[in-house]
């Protein structure tokens, strides 16, 4: 009813200021996008975790061993179809800067612990023969330009070599995670055999013991009532275990690196009472500014929800371009987000999940901050508003 | 220079309210999450250093970076409280404590996960902390004992935490015989014997050595010694190193992150105040070229409309700041990087903060209303008197 | 374009307003009788309401007692969207400040009323060119308000009141803002609206120049209306301030 024509001129009225407003929302709802997809992941990481496999790990501390041979104990619990050693490593190449993941494990069992990764450089063989080898993540081999064939020396922090020189890792298998959800692009992986032989030879030293057990169930057995039948068999000792699913493993070391509920719920909230001010702000102005307008349009016949309309639909272009942007670019950038990220946020993506919520958002932004000059200049009389000195 | 009267802008800012309103929300809103980060990271920083004593040392294993990490024998940990000149001796005793450290995982009250410190202690320990430790309920744990006492902070958060109830460390219960008091973090923490400690979760290398060394004591020189020392290296610090050192990691995180959100929440403000004083402009350019035309100089002009959006945002900063003191002592937690455990604190609203805040105000009003005031200044009076 | 049906009647009609806490009459139980087809100037200080009686009359305020009624319709008895319908399809307004959308160009400007209309867009078109070119404007079409000068904006607002061919024109000091020369070329076009096209006028002036183009004189003050003393006797009825008696 009322001109397109109108609505989207009166809009660009005073470009800077529409500029200004639609780079706020462009800048907010990117933001959003990025912090909703955080949390999401956080989540999903959970949900979309195996269904077939636990962890097991101290009851007591994070930074407790278990003894090895409790390995032997849990492979006679049924349900429990193979498991395999895990042990923080935690060295970096070169620099501390350049810290990433590596443990020490089972190296035999990890193609059928983790049967969905897959190798796009090198051999499961060679892995699993070679004493001295190790799997790198793609984007850690990407980053520093290893392939498979390459000596890499990492420095070791928690089993520091008593010589002071560096570990060194031969690569047998360049890794691509692919639908493994819990295991992403960054980590090394070689022989836990190779760290004890070293302890035992004393080239080094650490503290005795696995990190935990990676448990692979047989079909048809829940990760519940597995765990729970492998807590209750070292309930006495000499180490209490928990046995948790391997996505809540996950996501514990997450809430380590800090409170991102917190943080994103503090940053989000405070990005989305700025951006509902300014563009409120915007559209109040630039509603006084059609006060005439409005007028002009009542008195050649035009009623109160056209004029209602001529000011709602601008707000809704508006927070549409605006936001839309800032979603389209968070879009455009999943893939950066991933490496960078990838590492803490498992599954990071920008889906269904974190769009809607953003356009949700984005829509009732637009409702707040077009309301109120949307409903002032339905109720404008045409005496008020062409008497009115904007 | 003659100044354009007060009363202009006090008209001005009343005949737009809303306007007003909205700027003075929008730059109220960025200040109050600014200081209310800041107030956090504040809190959090002061629960340390304000508990970190100078005249105390800290003895790590070399490389460690927190106690969490360090790992000493417990034989190794006698040699340093009893051969170091430095350290201080009363009635015969040296003024040293050996201790253990364990993040522990507990359940919370209100559900979920946490970690929780483990303190194992010598009975020295309480003698050097004399003062700063003391019980609040309940009585201390008698050495040797499966008993621990623990930190006020912790009860009625933790599960398991409360005068009368039962720990499990491993397979080992200990009984909480008491609640005690601290200025600092150790309100966070659960301490029992040290030798209990070891023996119920099989960790025999204890965690550090805590001395209080003569006041003439040299610690660089002993910093020096221990870390090239044959028998017992140890890197060794003051404690007010030591709480620096582990405060860091979240502090940075935390002044980064009311960074951020200032940086971003305070261009939406800037904007909103650069928005209406433009229109303070548009409205008053009759007003102004009236001004210009009668003598007042441009500067006079361009002052003049700073001045408004200065008054603008420090009023805007005030109603922060007074949001921010209502959050003001208010008990919350986070976690301490460097040992993954939760700290509980409170919001401190200290004189940093109120100054950072009203500072970043400031500059709020002078970036949102440079750019309009300019342009007010540089109007030429025919051009100004035509608009009507 | 026909002759207008479209005569005016006020009927003891009274309307005050509150000014500063304190009740001014604006109108007191007056009557006004204008035959369809007149054109008719009204005149008085500031403040005597004249301004008023055209919003009456246009449908954009109410009396608070009394009867305005303009050809058959008795305002009294629409409702505000009837109203505003209404006054889309019967009245055409002219401003003292012209008051054209200034995003719009004349064309579209003159086209707005139009919307309103159950009209193709095509015919829209025709109807609108044809009154920018009764107004002499079809040249400038495509120009914005911004880019015309004060008698050429008046002009095309004058199109955007007929566009619709409307009964009734209402014109509030049409010449108040232009010069000499711009406010003939607008008194010509409103006097040709009268005896070529038949619309019933009704202009606010305070320039006797302007009042003079016109066929009757109306003369408010302090809410009475009185007859100019000089206005030619063509069988109006008179106007009696204070008196009831129905058209």
């Amino acid at each position: 009813m009322v001109p397109l024509k109108l609505i989207w001129r009166n809009l660009l009225r005073h470009k800077l200021r529409v500029l200004l407003t639609a780079g706020s929302l462009t800048v907010a709802f990117f933001l959003l996008c990025v912090l909703q997809a955080l949390v999401v992941s956080l989540d999903q990481g959970v949900k979309n975790a195996s269904k077939k496999r636990l962890v097991v790990q101290s009851a007591v501390s994070l930074f407790v061993n278990l003894p090895i041979s409790y390995q032997g104990k849990i492979e006679t619990v049924e349900g429990v179809d193979e498991t395999m050693k895990m042990t923080w490593f935690g060295g970096y190449y070169r620099e501390p800067a350049n810290m990433f993941a590596q443990f020490a494990i089972d190296a035999d069992r990890m193609e059928t612990i983790y049967s969905n990764v897959e190798l796009i450089e090198g051999s499961w063989d060679e892995f699993k023969n070679t004493r001295m080898s190790c799997l790198v993540g793609k984007e850690t081999a990407n980053k520093y330009g290893w392939s498979v064939g390459d000596r890499v020396p990492i420095v070791g922090m928690i089993y520091p070599r008593l010589d002071g020189s560096e570990w060194q890792f031969d690569i047998a298998g360049i890794y691509d995670a692919g639908a493994e959800a819990s295991i992403d692009d960054l980590t090394m992986y070689f022989h836990w055999d190779y760290l004890e032989e070293a302890m035992e030879a004393g080239a080094t030293t650490g503290a005795d013991g696995i990190g935990v057990y990676s448990v692979l169930l047989s079909d048809g057995y829940s990760q519940a009532g597995v765990g729970a039948e492998i807590d209750s068999l070292f309930e006495n000792g000499p180490q209490r275990v928990q046995s948790t699913p391997e996505g809540e493993f996950n996501a514990q070391f997450v809430s380590m690196v800090g409170n991102v509920p917190f943080f994103v719920g503090t940053i989000g909230m405070g990005v989305l009472i700025a951006i509902l001010l300014a563009t409120l702000n915007t559209m109040l102005m630039s509603g006084r500014e059609q006060t005439r307008d409005v007028g002009v349009l009542k008195a050649l016949g035009f009623d109160g929800s056209a004029a209602f309309w001529l000011l709602l639909s601008q707000s809704l272009i508006l927070c549409g371009l605006g936001a839309g942007t800032g979603i389209f670019l968070a879009l455009g950038i999943e893939g950066p987000l991933q490496a960078v990220l990838g590492s803490n946020f498992p599954g990071l993506q920008i889906n269904r999940e974190v769009l809607t919520p953003a356009i949700i958002l984005a829509i009732c932004v637009a409702l707040f901050a077009g309301l109120a000059p949307a409903l002032r200049a339905r109720r404008l009389t045409v005496i008020e508003a062409l008497r009115e000195e904007v | 220079m003659a100044l354009v009267p007060l009363s202009y802008n006090l008209r001005s800012l009343r005949v737009r309210k809303s306007s007003t309103l909205l700027t003075i929300i929008s730059v109220g809103a960025t200040v109050a999450i600014f200081a209310g980060v800041l107030s956090l990271q504040q809190g959090f920083e002061t629960l340390f250093s304000d508990s970190g004593r100078a005249d105390v040392s800290v003895f790590l294993r070399p490389g460690a970076v927190s106690e969490g990490e360090s790992g000493i024998p417990p034989e190794k940990c006698e040699i340093i409280k009893k051969s170091l000149p430095e350290v201080q001796v009363v009635d015969g005793m040296p003024l040293a404590s050996a201790e253990s450290f364990l993040a522990v995982r507990r359940r919370k009250l209100d559900g979920g996960e946490t970690n929780v410190p483990i303190r194992g202690v010598e009975q020295m320990t309480f003698t050097i902390r004399e003062g700063e430790v003391a019980l609040s309920e309940g009585r201390a744990f008698a050495p040797g004992s499966d008993e621990v006492i623990v930190g006020e902070k912790l009860v009625g958060r933790i599960q398991g935490c409360a005068l009368g109830e039962t720990i499990w460390l491993n397979t080992v219960p200990f009984k909480v015989v008491g609640v005690f008091s601290h200025d600092g973090p150790f309100a966070s923490e659960i301490w029992c014997d040290i030798r209990r400690m070891s023996d119920a979760l099989d960790r025999p290398w204890y965690s550090r050595v805590v001395a209080v060394l003569n006041p003439d004591a040299d610690i660089n020189a002993l910093k020096e010694r221990m870390s090239e020392h044959k028998e017992i290296p140890a890197k060794v610090m003051d404690e007010r190193t030591y709480y620096e050192d582990q405060t860091q990691a979240l502090s940075g995180v935390l002044r980064g992150l009311g960074t951020f959100l200032a940086v971003i929440m305070g261009m939406a403000a800037a904007f909103t105040a650069t928005n209406t004083m433009l229109a303070a402009l548009s409205t008053r350019s009759h007003e102004i070229g009236i001004l210009l035309s009668v003598g007042f100089r441009p500067t006079a002009i361009f002052l003049s409309f700073l001045f408004e959006a200065v008054l603008l945002s420090l009023a805007g900063g005030l109603v922060g700041v007074l949001v921010a003191f209502a959050i003001n002592g208010a008990e919350t937690g986070t976690t301490n990087f460097r040992t993954f455990t939760e700290i509980a604190f409170a919001f401190r609203v200290t004189p940093t903060v109120l100054s950072q805040a009203v500072f970043f105000s400031l500059l709020l009003g002078l970036l949102g209303g440079a750019w309009p005031a300019w342009r007010a200044s540089r109007m030429k009076p025919v051009e100004a008197l035509r608009r009507t | 374009m026909q002759e207008s049906q479209h005569g005016v009647e006020l009927i003891r009609v009274s309307r005050e307003y509150t000014r500063g806490g304190e009740g001014v009459k604006v109108f007191d139980d007056v009557d006004l009788s204008v035959k369809p087809g007149a054109f008719c100037a009204m005149m008085g200080p500031s403040g005597s309401g004249k301004s008023t009686l055209l919003n009456l009359v246009g449908g954009l305020d109410r009396p608070d007692s009394g009867d305005v009624i303009v050809g058959d319709t008795r305002l009294s008895e629409l409702g505000e969207s009837d109203l505003a319908e209404w006054r889309s399809e019967n009245v055409g307004f002219v401003f003292q400040g012209f008051n054209l959308v200034p995003v719009l160009t004349a064309f579209e400007n003159v086209e707005l009323p139009l919307l309103l209309t159950g009209l193709s867009k095509a015919e829209r078109k025709e109807h609108a060119m044809h009154a920018l070119e009764l107004v002499g404007m079809g040249d400038r079409a495509k120009h914005r308000p911004g880019q015309l000068s004060g008698g050429q904006e008046q002009r095309v607002a004058i199109a955007r009141a007929i566009a619709s061919d409307p009964g009734v024109i209402l014109a509030d000091e049409p010449t108040g803002d232009l010069d000499f020369e711009s406010a003939c070329q607008v008194l010509d076009l409103l006097g040709r609206l009268h005896t070529e096209l038949g619309k019933t006028i009704l202009m606010v002036t305070h320039d006797p120049r302007a009042a003079e183009r016109a066929e009757r004189v109306i003369h408010l003050d302090k809410g009475r209306i009185n007859e100019s003393p000089a206005a030619p006797d063509d069988g109006f009825r008179e106007v009696k301030p204070k008196e009831g008696e129905g058209a």
